[in-house]
């Protein structure tokens, strides 16, 4: 294969393609949702929670500590949504207790004995750790994402804007924030060990936030989030392969360029 | 509003193409194809191991998967590039020990590859204990897999390569037998230096900062009394300085070994709060890429040794 397409040749390449095409979508349509709705530094959160929850999987013998990695974000996000609904202290200041908390908590369990380096590869990502499990599990959370999506996104819109509006129009405002949460956290932890805890919440928020440098209704918002975000997801993974660069650093870097360049075009049209 | 679909439609469009320009610089060096056998390495000291045992031989080429300055292989990421070395490689030669945790991955992805072991036959044959260390866990040269430290190691290691080359690539037998050959006699020169410092060291304890040197104090009769194993893989906790400082102290250690790279700053707590002199030797895993350096490494090692041992 000499045509461009031999990066294809390889398995690994191959199932992070398949990685790519499904997790993507995921975060365009996802972002859009955590942009309107503010959450941007609430899945950022989540992010520095994998360390936590693989450090509880560490401590309980596990072999794979990927499941210990999810059960925790997902209690994380539960109980961050709770506290975060009945505490009258802003948000964010919540969220950051709860965020410095957990790293220091994984950071505390991993680096006993002096060997963090072990899990040094969370940090940046590593494509070749992608599995054939991990991509099913994507492709599963991709459909729950994408039914959810079409049944509740103008119910989460109309939230996002006002949520006593929300509850007045008996939308189970509850319920949706507490399934929304559940959503971001298994997309975060199934995507971490190849994008890379630093990096992950750019990801999600780069792409919506592109796409609302330029979009003017909310039918374009989601159009180019999801465009810009499996555009970024495949030129990044390509050129990744080609430049020895982390694949997840390199669609950042490339989502980082969409958004500043709609940037310049959204001041110019505004 | 099409202005704006057009907008994007030439903004990704620009993207792909500077990509693009990117594809096309690296496919443009990949043209040249590889030719006869090549041997990929996995680490530093493996690659000037190779390169001595193949030398000038034509036809075989000998690549590193890691950059010279990489160190220590603990943990090492494969990177994509990697895999696509180690795609054209018809050899991978590998230091073993579990030094290279990444095997498993690559023989699963490369089922027809030949792994190399060049320290199957040093790690086992080794399961004997030895030194406790700071932590007080007694340790096994079963799991140190420094082997190349150890001069009498490194040349089981030369004869490993040599028979596993000659069983690869039957074709250069010959060169490799002959080039392994006058590589071991220079090894053994560096052995009779070593001999030397073993006899002048007569038995004095040392305590280590980097398990690589647990093999080098071994070969020069050196009892190694304290280890706290500082490299690019390891954070030390206050309890471990302290732990380290009282063995010191308890034994009246008056020798440290240490790298500079990781151990000078511990190093430099140490000496001022104990006296002990603190040493700076070469653990020959990173450095210019030349076929002398291990011999080169190896004996200003044992110069230092000497110098400090004269000092005492």
């Amino acid at each position: 294969m000499s045509n461009g397409w031999e990066w294809l040749q390889f398995d690994f390449m191959r199932l992070a393609f398949l990685a790519v095409l499904l997790i993507t979508p995921l975060f365009g349509l996802l972002g859009t949702m955590i942009v309107s709705r503010k959450m941007a530094f609430f899945s950022d959160a989540l992010g520095h929670s994998a360390l936590t929850g693989i450090a509880i999987g560490v401590v309980c013998g596990m072999e794979d500590t990927s499941l210990a990695m999810v059960l925790f974000a997902i209690v994380f996000a539960l109980l961050l949504n709770r506290i975060s609904s009945k505490n009258a202290a802003a948000t964010d200041t919540i969220i950051s207790v709860f965020s410095s908390c957990s790293i220091a908590v994984g950071l505390a369990i991993l680096s006993r004995g002096g060997n963090f380096s072990k899990y040094s590869s969370l940090l940046v990502g590593d494509i070749l750790s992608i599995s054939r499990r991990e991509v099913v599990y994507l492709a599963l959370i991709l459909g729950v994402t994408l039914i959810f999506w079409v049944c509740c996104s103008n119910w989460l819109e109309a939230l996002s804007l006002h949520r006593a509006l929300a509850r007045s129009k008996h939308i189970p405002v509850r319920a949706m924030e507490y399934i929304f949460a559940v959503l971001v956290a298994l997309i975060v932890t199934l995507s971490i060990k190849w994008v890379g805890i630093l990096i992950i919440n750019a990801l999600l928020i780069l792409p919506a936030a592109s796409s609302r440098n330029i979009s003017q209704n909310l039918r374009e918002y989601h159009f180019f989030s999801l465009v810009f975000a499996v555009f970024s997801g495949i030129l990044g993974l390509i050129l990744s392969y080609y430049t020895n660069v982390a694949a997840g650093p390199m669609i950042v870097i490339l989502a980082s360029l969409i958004y500043f360049a709609t940037y310049l075009y959204g001041k110019k049209i505004a | 509003m099409k202005n704006k679909y057009l907008f994007v439609l030439l903004l990704l469009l620009a993207m792909s193409l500077l990509g693009y320009g990117f594809v096309w610089r690296y496919k443009g060096q990949e043209q040249q194809e590889r030719e006869g056998v090549t041997i990929v390495t996995s680490f530093y000291p493996m690659q000037i191991a190779a390169m001595n045992v193949v030398g000038d031989c034509q036809g075989v080429t000998v690549e590193c998967l890691s950059e010279p300055q990489t160190g220590c292989l603990h943990d090492y990421q494969l990177t994509p590039q990697d895999m696509i070395l180690l795609s054209h490689a018809d050899v991978f030669l590998v230091n073993g020990g579990g030094i290279e945790g990444f095997l498993t991955e690559v023989a699963k992805e490369y089922p027809g590859l030949v792994i190399l072991d060049a320290g199957e036959d040093v790690f086992s044959g080794e399961a004997h204990s030895d030194s406790d260390d700071a932590s007080g866990e007694v340790h096994h040269h079963g799991e140190n897999a420094h082997a190349w430290m150890s001069i009498s190691h490194y040349k089981q290691q030369i004869e490993s390569i040599c028979q596993g080359l000659s069983q690869a690539d039957p074709a250069h037998r010959e060169v490799y037998r002959q080039n392994a050959d006058a590589y071991l006699v220079k090894i053994r020169e560096v052995e009779k230096l070593a001999g030397e410092v073993r006899e002048q060291a007569a038995g004095t304890p040392v305590v280590i900062f980097h398990e690589a040197y647990e093999y080098l104090a071994e070969d020069l009769g050196m009892p190694v009394e304290g280890l706290l194993n500082l490299d690019e893989e390891r954070q030390v906790s206050a309890g471990e300085t302290a732990d380290i400082i009282g063995t010191i102290q308890e034994h009246g250690i008056r020798m440290l070994l240490a790298e500079e790279l990781y151990g000078k700053d511990m190093g430099r707590t140490v000496e001022a709060e104990t006296g002990c002199r603190v040493y700076n030797l070469d653990t020959l895993v990173r450095g210019e890429v030349t076929a002398d350096a291990w011999l080169i490494g190896m004996r200003e090692n044992l110069r230092i040794l000497q110098e400090a041992l004269c000092a005492k």
